[in-house]
């Protein structure tokens, strides 16, 4: 589904990713982690272009991101993107969040779009909100309704880089049950996280980056049980002593 | 002593309104074609082609950097000869307001532009990522996303340069255009009372003003409280 092959990028003299290989199959879930500025949320983007890169090929169901002739908007259309920061459109209400994309991209009809946005926006448990701004709800609802806005789009695969970085603890749990759920039902994830928990209940395989490149690719019993790399292991002695 | 009268007034208002259409015209106009015009230039100069953004620079920097009322003395020279050659338009026609509209309007951008430029700045990066990540162009991530969040913070600083504006269509009198200003001028000039005239122009000049820079601060406090919520 997602085929990252020798990647690399750099902003001048800076090299932020360095030759970054992984191969993410349909239904996989995919947890990249690593200390912060080691390039992940970088890679992450790279994958539905947000981020050019100079050198490697990264392609998504076949179609070649880095190439000039791909319709990148029509790809990205395809590719669901969560972000820390949740990004929800604060100058339009809840539906109009998540419908403005499935109108004016895919063409649907205002009331299928409509239909669509809302039952996803009750799977996540916020059908109740529907008419209100972003503003009025909180961080963790906030990211729920960016999670329904990006399945709106019925996608292929789904990108999260650090969904639950900016949120108090107690809204954590509420997005990751979301994302658990996903995972259940086949979705396939590659989500940029720090939570180790969910990390273990759904990963197929994690990714450990560090200084750019990726350390460690490993099925998520080996990498918990036992990490091949120094530097995986510091990094899991770190976050695992609470 | 000098004796005031101001019995010259009540008879010239009729005449001083139609100088005040003129003057809430241009400025009307200044504004909405200033907006428009501005905004394509802020665009353009945030634009990643290179070119583009030095054109669009050079063109703000060269209009912020000259005074107004060369800008409108220069339309006033040039643009109704080249506006009567280009439709064929009899030599008697009066073409004063158009070229005064024009120069207002060109003026008027450079510096909407750069209030526009910011207000699209002060929306946060992550709105255009969220947006293309959502499969929009980038033409409509601007459109639906970025321009009307950047207007909203932008409202009060562009009604204020409209205030500036309207206190600035007073200099159409070097086109001897009868705006306000200028009607103010010629009845005072012709019933001998000029200081009679300008100090009511003056008065209502700053009502008009005062009274919608007000209104302006009385707006911004209910959108920094809706946004603050």
């Amino acid at each position: 589904m997602i085929s990252i092959q020798n990647v690399s990028k750099h902003y001048g003299a800076f090299q932020v990713l360095t030759d970054c290989s992984t191969e993410v199959k349909k239904g996989e879930v995919i947890v990249v982690c690593g200390p912060s500025g080691s390039g992940k949320s970088t890679l992450i983007k790279c994958v539905n272009g947000l981020e050019p890169f100079q050198s490697g090929t990264i392609s998504v169901d076949g179609i070649s991101v880095g190439d000039p002739k791909t319709d990148l908007p029509r790809l990205r259309s395809r590719v669901g993107m969560v972000f820390q920061h949740f990004e929800l459109f604060p100058h339009m209400s809840i539906t109009d969040n998540l419908t403005i994309a499935q109108i004016k991209v895919l063409g649907r009809g205002r009331d299928a779009a409509t239909d669509k946005g809302l039952k996803l926006l009750d799977r996540v448990g916020l059908k109740a909100h529907a008419d209100k701004f972003p503003g009025q709800l909180s961080g963790g609802q906030q990211q729920r309704v960016a999670i329904a806005r990006a399945l709106a789009m019925d996608p292929i695969c789904m990108l999260f880089d650090e969904p639950t970085s900016a949120l108090d603890p107690e809204m954590i749990n509420e997005v990751l049950d979301v994302m658990v759920e996903l995972a259940h039902e086949g979705m396939t994830m590659m989500c940029v996280t720090h939570e180790m928990g969910f990390a273990k209940k759904v990963a197929n395989r994690i990714l450990f980056m560090d200084k750019g490149q990726i350390v460690e690719d490993d099925d998520k019993d080996s990498f918990f049980g036992n990490p091949r790399s120094e530097r995986a292991r510091q990094f899991l002695a770190k976050i695992l002593t609470h | 002593m000098y004796e005031f009268d101001w019995s010259s007034i009540p008879g010239a208002l009729p005449f001083l309104w139609e100088g005040m259409k003129v003057s809430l015209g241009i400025t009307a106009c200044a504004v909405l074609f200033g907006i428009a015009w501005g905004t394509l230039l802020a665009m353009a100069r945030l634009s990643a082609l290179k070119p583009l953004a030095w054109l669009a620079a050079g063109y703000v920097n060269l209009f912020r950097a000259i005074p107004l009322v060369m800008v409108l003395l220069w339309f006033f020279l040039i643009v109704p000869q080249v506006l009567r050659g280009f439709f064929n338009l009899d030599p008697n026609t009066d073409v004063r307001l158009a070229s005064a509209l024009v120069g207002f309007a060109l003026f008027e951008a450079a510096y909407y532009s750069e209030i526009i430029r910011a207000g699209i700045q002060s929306v946060p990066k992550g709105q255009i990522s969220a947006a293309s990540a959502l499969g929009m162009s980038y033409a409509q991530a601007m459109r639906l996303v970025v321009l009307p969040q950047a207007f909203r913070n932008m409202v009060p600083l562009l009604l204020t340069q409209a205030i500036v504006l309207f206190q600035d269509t007073s200099l159409v009198y070097v086109s001897a255009l009868a705006d306000f200003f200028g009607a103010a001028y010629k009845v005072g000039d012709r019933d001998g009372r000029l200081v009679e005239l300008l100090l009511f122009a003056g008065a209502v000049y700053f009502l008009i003003c005062f009274a919608a820079s007000q209104a302006v601060r009385h707006y911004q406090k209910k959108l920094n409280a809706h946004v603050a919520h």
